[in-house]
């Protein structure tokens, strides 16, 4: 069960979020761009620290006071895939399995199906710094997988993938969030991606602040604001 | 740039390359036979290891403390890292005859630290240990700063992904950082080495014994002349040279290609 009640001052405006989610359950954050959805991620995996209020993951407290970046188990896709340049894709993918669990059967087992869903056999000995920007970011997705997280958070992990792709790796978070456990909050400013990935539910802020939380039929139906309307609209 | 410009520019550059390596000519200038006799060769070779050992003695003590503190700087936040980062650049600026008058008097008879250090038995004048700690004080600052511009440089989100995937502060440091990082090290230590090695001003005044090669060149200058300087002027730039060019190039390379 995720709870998280939080405050982000930023110099623009406050950022607030107020959520509850239950295991391998999702919601997408919505919003225009700058609204505050990436701050809120990024206080969420403890990259950037809020000002008030509490986020708690299970029993674990993430904050107050804040729980160092490697107790915590969260992943964290964003944009840019941020693969370790000097590693293989084979390191990049096992970067996180401690040392004593390397030939641990139940981990080579997991790295193996990992591999073989998101198609990296053949780029297994390659160096990260010389793959593409869509096997990067499948590299991305298996190397926060392998940890198996208790939370998935995705700032925008699919942008400027062409559509294919975006498709597949969106059916494959669903199937191991359903298969793992896991929670997912993503980010994206093309609510259909959002919709996918997250169907159960969205968020949207507008400025810093939350303006409607429901279905996506809800917000289609009923949006809250003009801003939204507009968003959800078609081209 | 069209074509010709691009001539007159590479021929202006070049130009401008050879009159700035011109001095290295002077190795090849017609001063007589070169003197190496037992009178001097003694002493220089004697100097080329004071040299060569208490160096590396002192850029392995940079390394060992500089590291932790350019990886202390480069998480501060703007203003104390202006700060730190103006404490590493007064040694640096420091006229090197001024810095060895300082230094001997701050670790000599007339210093707190210095009386602590007699007391111990450790002379810090005309001493090996008065000759590494000069040469750290000489190499400290380059090292520590050029490292935090290596630090610097790795991006802050490989850092904090490594840390989400479960590595402590310590073991991202090694596994992301510093290999990341490794040439900008390469070219600070090659910097401080250098600047260590070639030290002349501050080791005169602390270190004149044991004389390294700057001050035995300086001495064989004065005692024989020029003839009886070049043989280990050519051994000084062998071996302070190479290393840092290399390091240089390298990391240049590996930015443009």
């Amino acid at each position: 069960m995720f709870d998280a009640e939080f405050t982000k001052h930023r110099r623009d405006f406050p950022v607030r979020l107020s959520l509850q989610l239950g295991a391998a359950q999702s919601v997408g954050l919505f919003g225009a761009s700058g609204a505050g959805k990436s701050t809120v991620l990024a206080c969420i995996a403890g990259v950037e620290q809020p000002d008030d209020g509490h986020i708690d993951l299970g029993s674990l407290r993430l904050f107050p006071p804040s729980l160092p970046l490697h107790q915590r188990p969260v992943g964290y896709l964003t944009q840019e895939p941020s693969l370790f340049p000097h590693l293989s894709v084979r390191e990049n993918v096992t970067f996180g399995v401690p040392k004593h669990e390397v030939s641990d059967p139940e981990r080579v087992s997991w790295i193996a199906t990992l591999r073989e869903r998101l198609k990296l056999a053949p780029l297994w000995d390659a160096s990260a710094a010389r793959i593409s920007g869509g096997q990067a970011r499948r590299v991305a997705l298996a190397r926060m997988l392998v940890r198996k997280p208790s939370l998935v958070l995705l700032d925008e992990p699919f942008a400027g993938l062409d559509r294919q792709l975006v498709r597949e790796l969106i059916d494959d978070l669903i199937f191991w969030s359903r298969t793992v456990g896991f929670s997912m909050i993503a980010v994206d400013h093309q609510s259909e991606v959002l919709m996918r990935l997250c169907p159960e539910s969205a968020i949207v802020l507008e400025r810093g602040q939350v303006v409607q939380h429901g279905t996506w039929s809800d917000l289609r139906r009923t949006p809250a604001t003009p801003l939204l309307r507009s968003l959800l609209a078609p081209l | 740039m069209i074509a010709s410009h691009r001539l007159v520019a590479r021929i202006g550059a070049a130009v401008f390359a050879l009159a700035l390596l011109y001095p290295l000519s002077a190795l090849f200038a017609h001063i007589g036979a070169w003197q190496w006799d037992a009178e001097v060769r003694g002493p220089a070779l004697s100097s080329v290891r004071v040299s060569l050992v208490l160096t590396t003695v002192a850029m392995l003590i940079v390394v060992a403390i500089g590291t932790p503190m350019a990886a202390y700087i480069a998480q501060c936040k703007a203003m104390e890292r202006l700060l730190w980062q103006a404490a590493m650049l007064l040694p640096i600026l420091l006229p090197p005859l001024a810095l060895g008058i300082l230094f001997t008097l701050a670790f000599g008879p007339y210093g707190s630290v210095g009386r602590l250090l007699n007391h111990w038995g450790v002379a810090m004048t005309n001493s090996a240990s008065a000759f590494v700690a000069t040469q750290v004080y000489v190499g400290m600052g380059y090292f520590v700063l050029g490292a935090v511009a290596a630090l610097d440089a790795v991006p802050p989100m490989l850092q904090k992904q490594a840390a989400l995937l479960g590595l402590t502060p310590i073991k991202v440091f090694f596994r992301v950082t510093l290999p990341l990082a490794r040439l900008g090290f390469a070219v600070a230590l090659s910097i401080a080495w250098v600047r260590a090695v070639g030290e002349f001003g501050a080791v005169v005044v602390t270190a004149y014994y044991p004389s390294g090669m700057p001050v035995q060149l300086w001495v064989d200058l004065q005692s024989f002349g020029l003839p009886a300087v070049m043989p280990l002027l050519v051994i000084f730039l062998a071996v302070a040279l190479p290393l840092p060019w290399l390091a240089h190039v390298l990391a240049q390379r590996r930015s443009y290609v």
